[in-house]
């Protein structure tokens, strides 16, 4: 058999990745529900228009009135009569630590959401499904926060300065060493903000004459970056590697609009895992692309680092590549180490320059020291360097979470966009009434789940989102999976879902 | 009991009906406002089909000439 040796692309798993469409029904009721829902915001804005009902939102002045309306625009329509009338399900206040239960304040509306008064209870022990704590290290336990708590007496908590300036703290250096260590890289640097960790370096690396090829469902602060640096941005379709081919090659063949010239950079960005689909890149491919066509790319692994990958490296380990092959590797220490801020990391000529030209490093206020701490800690209980193995432990904890909930949701017959290991697990809602139905009746029986609809999705792709941590155990998401709006052939159950093509 | 049940299956259908078309979402006098349109709609609907169906079945069955 005269086959030859195989790539490193054709030996990878084919990743299971489906992105099932809803039945038709579904989405015709969808819209159908937006519809009515239009045409009654429509009736009330016409009733405040005429004085019979009392407006509660901002209005312009009656001497504005010639002037170019302010509060006309789709999206201030959208806010007034279908965000307000079910927004007890967002921004509910929290008193007590993220971890896998957390304690509610109980708050009650008397006129329908335009405002709310706490009643003085709280709600205790909801289980946590919607904080991005894979690792489960948003915790207070003395004993692991013990050099948090030295380093703080030692430091301080403010560093009153900017790194450039007076605040580069050995803190930071060791911080920056670790992580270079975790990665398997040169050198790296870390940032006190994870968006600004995007959105103002990318300025710092791209600029007029550069083309920025970025996913279609990027984060918004990989856009706000990009646009920013005044690249040319040119988008393609979600981890769709035709898409992509096809424009490199117009982008090489045809340079720089008008005037023909070749880029002076070809920047290519995708994320690990995309946080409202729960899909993981397709990376093995992406560099092969990147290495045939001769271009730059800019990994963001926010949602990945720490929380894929057997020894929690993030998508380089899951995929098996080496991570110097990818040319600016970011990520953020918000989501699976329970701290905040963002690090790049690559090679040192790299870093070196970020340090000196980026704005977030020139300007911003360096890392708190208690918060740098806790990154510290994190990162070395995972790599093993604390003395323990509670770190793999954790890892794989998570893993078995992550494979054991996704196959029951499957087994149920719920429509779950992703990748079998990403450890976000959206459940396609579709109708408006039913993602608010879901969060209301979810917190009734104590679990407290994040749902997204309009501007944060598709308008017809509502969904509910579920962040699984290593800190749950079996019996937590037992007691999820089963207290669900569920089981379509009971008639006991409220909120019947659309199945799965597979199941028919 | 058999009546307990009925009823509770028909509060489910009801449920069901105000997510699908999104009433869930609004506030009650709205649902009583879109209720009484198709409410009124269905049954002027109806009243037609009672006024009128016995003639077109008398005509339909004259053309295919199965009664005179």
């Amino acid at each position: 058999c005269k086959n030859g040796p195989g790539t490193g692309v054709a030996n990878s798993l084919p990743r299971h990745e489906p992105f099932e469409q809803a039945p038709m029904y579904v989405a015709v009721m969808t819209y159908l529900g937006y519809g009515l829902v239009t045409l009654f915001g429509y009736f009330r804005d016409f009733l405040r228009a005429v004085g019979l009902e009392k407006c509660h939102v901002a209005q312009e002045r009656s001497e504005q009135k010639d002037f170019v309306p302010l509060y006309q625009d789709f999206e201030n329509f959208y806010n007034r009569n279908l965000y307000m009338r079910v927004r007890d399900n967002w921004n509910r206040p929290i008193c007590s630590l993220p971890g896998p239960v957390f304690d509610l304040m109980e708050r009650i509306s008397d006129d329908y959401n335009w405002t709310f008064r706490f009643t003085g209870r709280t709600i205790p022990n909801v289980i946590n499904v919607g904080s991005y704590n894979y690792l489960g290290f948003a915790e207070n336990n003395v004993d692991f926060l013990k050099t948090v708590a030295e380093k703080t007496q030692e430091y301080g908590v403010g560093v009153c300065s900017t790194r450039q300036e007076i605040a580069n703290l050995s803190l930071h250096q060791e911080l920056e060493q670790l992580v270079a260590n975790f990665l398997g890289l040169e050198s790296s640097m870390a940032f006190g903000m994870g968006f600004a960790t995007n959105s103002m370096n990318i300025p710092a690396l791209v600029g007029k004459g550069c083309l920025i090829l970025s996913d279609e469902l990027n984060h918004t602060s990989l856009i706000l970056g990009a646009r920013l640096s005044g690249a040319t941005i040119r988008v393609f379709k979600h981890n769709n590697m035709h898409s992509l081919e096809k424009m490199l090659r117009e982008a090489i063949c045809s340079g720089q609009p008008r005037t023909h010239r070749p880029w002076k950079k070809i920047l290519i960005m995708v994320e690990g895992i995309y946080s409202m689909e729960g899909s993981v890149v397709r990376l093995p491919e992406i560099l092969a692309l990147k290495k045939k066509y001769k271009a730059y790319l800019y990994l963001d692994e926010a949602h990945s680092i720490g929380a894929v990958g057997p020894t929690g490296r993030g998508v380089t380990e899951l995929f098996n590549v080496n991570a110097a092959d990818v040319d600016i590797m970011m990520g953020t220490f918000t989501k699976s180490f329970g701290a905040c801020g963002g690090y790049i990391a690559g090679k040192k000529v790299l870093v070196d320059y970020i340090r000196r030209h980026s704005h977030s490093a020139i300007y911003a206020t360096a890392m708190s020291p208690p918060v740098t701490e806790q990154v510290i800690r994190a990162m070395k209980c995972i790599m093993g360097q604390d003395g323990g193995d509670e770190g793999i432990r954790r890892v794989r904890q998570l893993a078995e979470n992550t494979r054991y909930f996704r196959a029951r949701l499957k087994e149920m017959g719920f429509i779950i966009y992703g990748n079998d290991d990403s450890p976000v697990v959206p459940i396609l809602l579709y109708m408006p009434a039913k993602v608010v139905a879901f969060a209301r009746e979810m917190l009734r029986r104590k679990i407290g789940v994040v749902v997204v609809g309009f501007p944060a999705t598709p308008i017809t792709e509502a969904r509910a989102r579920f962040c699984l941590s290593a800190a749950h155990t079996r019996p937590m998401l037992d007691q999820v999976r089963l207290l669900r709006p569920l089981r379509l052939h009971n008639c006991g159950c409220f909120l019947s879902m659309p199945i799965t093509i597979s199941q028919r | 009991m058999a009546l307990g049940d009925c009823w509770k299956q028909l509060s489910w259908f009801y449920y069901q009906y105000l997510l699908v078309t999104a009433l869930y979402m609004l506030e009650p006098w709205e649902r009583t406002v879109f209720n009484s349109l198709l409410i009124s709609v269905a049954a002027m609907a109806v009243y037609t089909g009672y006024v009128f169906v016995p003639q077109h079945i008398m005509a339909i069955l004259n053309y295919f000439e199965v009664v005179q």
